[in-house]
């Protein structure tokens, strides 16, 4: 694989009592688009933060192309947020709208023609047409293709885009996904991409990772990920995903516990379905699940998961039983 | 079944829409919103809604309980138990939309009085309709309705924000239920939950249906959503039902172009087809104050004939119990 773009290293992040992010590592590479799934509270957005160097950290690291990440990478590392119609200035033309990232960054070469060059990027065509018109008089689809040109437009290396797709019809969910995808492998760029939508990991993303209350609990290659997980969290949510019926629902009882009260243990064991089932206990590992956290998953990990019953698993089959 | 065709006895057929149109008067004139949708749902049927932003699918179901603002024009007829809810006195109105039809709106927060406890808010209608003879049997009634959403009676006496995003949309769900309706709307109930809350809310819904007989419509984009909670399917393009059926045929073998291009908007994880291929629908859903001439899906069809500009398609019998409005179905 290529060299790494954004490294994290078992970073931590608290507010208060609250443990936001506890202990997540990870890496995205250039060239790849990486799903990072989870539910509200799972700590997504301040992991982010984190990236864009607008989070202070309790502990751990996060560096750009080997550098400690600071807002002033903001070249480097561009947004691309859920609603495009929220995201664009009403007031503008969308010539202002896409040169404000380069007026910020003082850029001192041709506007225009940069301006020009990100509204091809994304799909606006003729450009000529887009250029003096307003948010209103353009498409939902078109607006979000807007936030993607403004966010284009100061050639950064790492898109992070928050639920692209959310909020946008179906027929036009495709398109911008298909854009997305196609600017990943025409010119090298990385996206991360927060979602809870796993059809959208399998439509862009290379690799996946799943994070649960602050930590990320299980990572892979998105084929392999999707059709063999591994982690019990991974496996509920996969079966409740509308996108793969076969499956045995496994709806988990509750919500994602308060970041201030991580159970201890295991952080997922009091919804666990391997505890639950008392498969946990028949494996001889309940106590630990209770009071062992698993391991962090290691930065340069391409497979993992973050569980005892997984380990032990693995662990058999190495020796061989 | 949301057939025409009258059905045998033996099942009630409890709503009723028949050729409904639902015109909005705006500054610049009219807006057709709905042209001419026509459905039967019997008793605990469920019958999903899909559609773009604009195709008029929440303007259907807020025409069932004349939720449309003031100078709509409304044509047709909407039959809940046989009886006309466009042409009901306002009293009658009212009591038919707690007691026979109740809807549950998406947005979980804006939907709940912020300064009032939640046990409060449930019972308000109880009362107010008497379906409970005294207020200890009401809130007796509210405790019952909790408890049936998976909410511990105790938290009545709480407030809407101390509760989480999808304890609010039960609550909601509780209240929907609290005069026993017969018809129960969900318009999005689920859009901004989590995936195991949105999981935990239609496993819910399902629940209730069969519990109960609850006979529902549901309306929300994801098409996969919907091939999962209910057994019909109408998918609505530019105002009209353009495509109808068993939900799985519908979504496996969709028969309409426009639904075939959002079935595949959906991929089935695994599906080597759609794997680094998302699938899109190039153009925009119609401005509904400009359609175009003959079929309004015609601009974006991938498979449009020169014909297609002349003839606005009916639904045409697409195989059993199925329609789909378009020329090249009724060709075959």
């Amino acid at each position: 694989m290529k060299s790494p773009l954004v490294e994290i290293e078992d970073l931590r992040v608290e507010f208060g009592s609250a443990r936001a992010v506890d202990g997540a590592s990870l890496r995205v590479f250039e060239g790849e688009v990486l799903a990072l799934v989870g539910e509200s509270g799972s700590g997504k957005t301040t992991l982010i933060r984190a990236i864009q160097g607008l989070q202070p950290m309790t502990s751990g690291a996060v560096r750009l192309e080997g550098q400690t990440a600071t807002a002033r990478h903001r070249d480097t590392v561009q947004m691309v947020f859920q609603d495009p119609t929220g995201a664009l200035n009403p007031r503008r033309t969308i010539y202002e709208i896409v040169a404000e990232g380069l007026r910020i960054a003082r850029f001192a070469g041709d506007e225009e023609a940069k301006v020009r060059e990100a509204l091809g990027m994304a799909g606006l065509r003729p450009v000529e047409r887009f250029l003096p018109r307003y948010p209103h008089e353009i498409s939902g689809g078109q607006r979000q293709r807007v936030v993607i040109a403004g966010a284009m437009v100061t050639s950064p290396r790492l898109l992070l885009a928050d639920e692209p797709v959310a909020s946008l019809d179906a027929s036009i969910r495709g398109e911008i996904l298909a854009l997305l995808r196609n600017l990943v492998d025409t010119t090298g760029l990385a996206v991360l991409v927060v979602t809870h939508d796993l059809g959208l990991a399998w439509n862009i993303a290379d690799r996946v990772a799943v994070m649960y209350l602050g930590r990320i609990v299980e990572t892979g290659m998105t084929e392999e990920l999707l059709a063999h997980p591994q982690h019990p969290y991974t496996k509920a949510l996969l079966s409740v995903v509308p996108e793969t019926r076969q499956m045995e629902q496994q709806i988990l009882a509750g919500e994602i516990p308060d970041p201030r009260k991580i159970p201890k243990g295991c952080r997922f064991h009091p919804r666990c379905p391997v505890m639950r089932s008392g498969e946990a206990a028949r494996l001889g590992i309940d106590e630990r699940c209770k009071s062992d956290d698993p391991a962090i998953i290691a930065a340069d990990t391409i497979r993992g998961a973050a569980c005892h019953a997984v380990e032990l698993q693995i662990r058999g089959l190495r020796s061989g039983v | 079944m949301i057939e025409l065709t009258p059905q045998p006895a033996t099942r009630e057929t409890v709503l009723s829409v028949r050729d409904l149109h639902v015109t909005y008067t705006v500054a610049s004139g009219q807006v057709p919103a709905v042209r001419g949708v026509s459905f039967d749902l019997q008793r605990g049927d469920s019958l999903g809604l899909a559609g773009e932003s604009g195709c008029g699918k929440s303007t259907l179901v807020n025409a069932i309980l004349r939720l449309l603002p003031p100078r709509t024009e409304v044509k047709g007829q909407v039959l809940i138990e046989g009886e006309d809810v466009l042409t009901m006195k306002p009293g009658r109105l009212r009591a038919v939309r707690w007691t026979k039809g109740a809807i549950v709106f998406q947005g979980a927060l804006h939907a709940l009085n912020p300064v009032q406890r939640i046990g409060a808010q449930i019972v308000e209608p109880i009362l107010l309709h008497k379906t409970e003879a005294t207020e200890a049997a009401a809130n007796k009634r509210v405790a019952d309705l909790l408890e049936q959403v998976g909410i511990p009676a105790g938290r009545a006496r709480e407030y809407p924000h101390q509760l989480s995003g999808g304890q609010r949309q039960r609550v909601l769900i509780a209240m929907a239920l609290a005069c026993d309706p017969t018809i129960l709307v969900a318009d999005e109930p689920t859009t901004a939950l989590d995936l195991m809350v949105q999981a935990q809310v239609l496993w819910l819904l399902e629940r209730l249906r069969a519990e109960r007989g609850l006979t529902m419509v549901f309306i929300t984009h994801d098409l996969s959503v919907l091939t999962y909670v209910c057994d019909r399917l109408g998918i609505m393009y530019g105002g009209r039902m353009i495509e109808q059926g068993p939900s799985d045929v519908v979504f496996e073998d969709p028969q309409h172009p426009y639904t075939r291009a959002l079935a595949a908007a959906f991929p089935t994880i695994g599906d080597q087809s759609s794997r680094m291929k998302p699938a899109g629908l190039a153009g925009d859903p119609p401005d509904p104050s400009q359609l175009p001439p003959g079929c309004s899906f015609r601009p974006r069809c991938p498979v449009a004939i020169p014909a297609c500009a002349e003839i606005d398609p009916p639904l045409y019998d697409a195989g059993p119990h199925r329609k789909a409005a378009c020329i090249l179905v009724a060709r075959r």
